[in-house]
């Protein structure tokens, strides 16, 4: 028997109180983990969400490019156009690697009233010239197996064919050659109406916002919300994408009417920052549930020792010095908050994707994929920190419980 | 300033089982904390197996402690969370010891209690509870056993089923041995009966041969 087996002997002594203490530190290294596994996991999702869109710079209706930015990575209303001259003019500029036309409209999802102001009413539609739109994703391949075969992408000109991204098509229930019915308020009018049209492809997943959408001809969309001549967005590759060249785009570009030019990396920094506001009010409340913790921790073995003075004054009277007496302590606590850190860690892990659920059931995290990632180093962090918690919590029980004089204890014991 | 001791002059030998009888308030429990170091005089002199620990202080003095005095106590004092056998060995494991479950198991033999080695003391009786302190006061050999009212929660059975034990060991391993009782009956087992009254000896009663190892003081 050493001294670990005795802290864990004593400790099992205890089981009730041994427990709590214990799932109060669990819970509390649980927070932490799955806070620290949301923001690496939301960072990681962002940054993927936007750079699977395929193009660096947007150009679009002047308004919130923020709003505008997270309308693309996950649909809403309120959609601002700009004249299709704009691409017309933007194409020719020499510093272009790639462009492509974008409309985005809402349909109404089948079962739901198309006045519904709640997003989750609509499906998005997306009308693209498709042979531009896939140079910039060139991932995008059609999904294989039953009700998928024989997926294709449209013809530029088809007035009734749509290819559906993966997630609309399993929520739709659609399999290719079936039929989607499309319904729209068109631009100027008031009733809706609904188009008949025909599922040519179903994409693979991308665990981006194209699983959500459903795509169709650019000139079909624009004909269905009777826009014309209008675009929601121009997506652009530049040759070489540094801030420099951005700001001459920019430059160049500012002068058209209507029009604003954002960079998908600013994007990317804002809606980072945004998120990170939010979390170190989270990260606020893990630090203070930690400090509970150790404070639960330290009361715990605090009373322990006072339980235990008789039991201290024996273990010094037949031998123990007072460095065996704040080992034997220190261990106890350091087991506890090991043993509340592995818990935490075990619970993080069974319970992210709980925690990414419940967080987009409460806010409209605005990515797709996994929001809360948990990585082994996320996980031995945890345990560096719940050991030095148990470290710095026993310090004042241990030295309490050495500091004992035996006769005394003894007595006290009695 | 109480003087809990006065002038108490003692020897206590190897091979010897000394009684220390009195009233409440006597100095009994003064004088057995002061022969067992747990607490050190303010005056006079006290030398245990040949070493003068007056003037040390609490480490210095478990120093003197660790492994030459063996302790029982009249509560037993055993730690619930352990077992008979690890209880036992818990004087070992402070001194660094190698634990040896056979050694530990023979000395459990010795105080009849051999198969219970594996019980909690929650499952054991007063006695033999009492019976694993000895156990436990035995394992690292000391020189001297000190056991402060060790009958005071025993029977009449036991508390003289304890001292034959302790006159085994003494006779055995030639054990120094300092009992504190108020059961004249069991006190008269011993070698020497000394009787303490407001602190100073009134009677030193030699009743039987005396060891040969001198190992306490004044």
């Amino acid at each position: 028997m050493g001294y670990v087996r005795l802290a864990l002997r004593n400790l099992a002594h205890r089981p009730l109180r041994t427990a709590l203490t214990v799932t109060a530190i669990g819970l509390a290294v649980a927070v932490a983990v799955s806070l620290i596994g949301f923001n690496l996991g939301y960072r990681q999702s962002i940054h993927t969400s936007i750079d699977k869109l395929g193009f660096q710079v947007m150009l679009m209706a002047k308004g919130c490019p923020y709003e505008a930015a997270t309308m693309m990575l996950k649909g809403g209303t309120g959609l601002l156009y700009l004249p299709s001259s704009t691409y017309d003019e933007v194409k020719a500029d020499p510093e272009l690697a790639a462009i492509t036309p974008i409309f985005i409209g809402l349909a109404q999802k089948e079962g739901s009233g198309i006045r519904d102001d709640e997003a989750g009413a609509f499906v998005i539609l997306s009308g693209i010239d498709q042979a531009s739109f896939v140079a910039m994703k060139p991932w995008l391949a059609f999904a294989d197996g039953p009700g998928r075969q024989g997926g294709r992408w449209f013809a530029p000109d088809a007035a009734h064919e749509v290819v559906m991204g993966f997630e609309v098509a399993e929520y739709e229930q659609r399999k290719v050659g079936d039929t989607f019915y499309v319904t729209v308020i068109p631009h100027g009018q008031i009733e809706p109406q609904t188009h008949e049209m025909k599922v040519v492809g179903i994409l693979e997943r991308t665990g981006t916002q194209d699983d959500g959408t459903v795509f169709l001809p650019l000139s079909t969309a624009r004909r269905l919300f009777n826009r014309p001549d209008e675009l929601t967005i121009v997506g652009i590759k530049l040759k070489e994408f540094s801030g420099v060249r951005l700001r001459e785009f920019e430059k160049r570009w500012a002068r058209l009417p209507e029009v604003q030019v954002v960079s998908l990396q600013q994007v990317k920094t804002t809606l980072v920052s945004l998120v990170e506001t939010a979390q170190t009010m989270i990260a606020a409340v893990a630090i203070v549930a930690i400090i509970v913790a150790v404070i639960g921790v330290v009361n715990t073995i605090l009373m322990s020792v006072v339980e235990r003075t008789g039991e201290i004054g024996i273990m010094k009277a037949i031998g123990a010095t007072r460095s065996d007496i704040f080992q034997i302590i220190w261990l106890e606590t350091l087991a506890i908050c090991l043993g509340g850190g592995l818990l935490g860690c075990v619970g993080a892990v069974l319970g992210a994707r709980g925690v990414e659920a419940a967080l987009r059931l409460l806010i409209d995290v605005g990515v797709h994929g996994s929001i809360v990632v948990i990585t082994p180093s996320i996980l031995g962090g945890a345990m560096v920190g719940a050991a030095g918690l148990g470290v710095f919590a026993g310090v004042y029980p241990a030295w309490r419980a050495a500091s004992l004089r035996p006769i005394e204890a003894i007595r006290e014991g009695e | 300033m109480v003087r809990a001791l006065d002038g108490v002059d003692l020897d206590v030998w190897s091979g010897e089982m000394v009684a220390i009888v009195g009233p409440s308030g006597s100095g009994k429990t003064t004088l057995i904390n002061l022969l067992s170091c747990l607490d050190a005089p303010d005056a006079g002199t006290l030398t245990v197996a040949g070493r003068g620990v007056t003037d040390l202080g609490e480490e210095a003095l478990t120093e003197v402690r660790r492994g030459r005095i063996g302790f029982v106590f009249q509560k037993f004092h055993l730690l619930p969370a352990l077992t008979v056998a690890e209880n036992v060995e818990l004087p070992q494991l402070f001194l660094r010891q190698s634990i040896d479950r056979a050694h530990t198991l023979e000395v459990l033999r010795t105080v009849g209690l051999e198969q219970r080695a594996a019980h909690l003391p929650r499952e054991l009786s007063g006695g033999q509870m009492q019976r694993v302190a000895v156990a436990r006061a035995l394992i690292t050999r000391p020189a001297i056993l000190i056991a402060d009212e060790p009958t005071g929660n025993l029977d009449r059975a036991n508390g003289e089923a304890l001292f034959a034990l302790f006159r085994r060991l003494i006779d055995r391993d030639g054990l120094a041995v300092v009992v504190t009782t108020h059961n004249f009956h069991l006190a008269e087992q011993a070698d020497r009966i000394i009787t303490l009254e407001d602190g100073r000896i009134i009677r030193q009663e030699q009743r039987r041969r005396i060891g040969t190892g001198n190992v306490t003081g004044d």
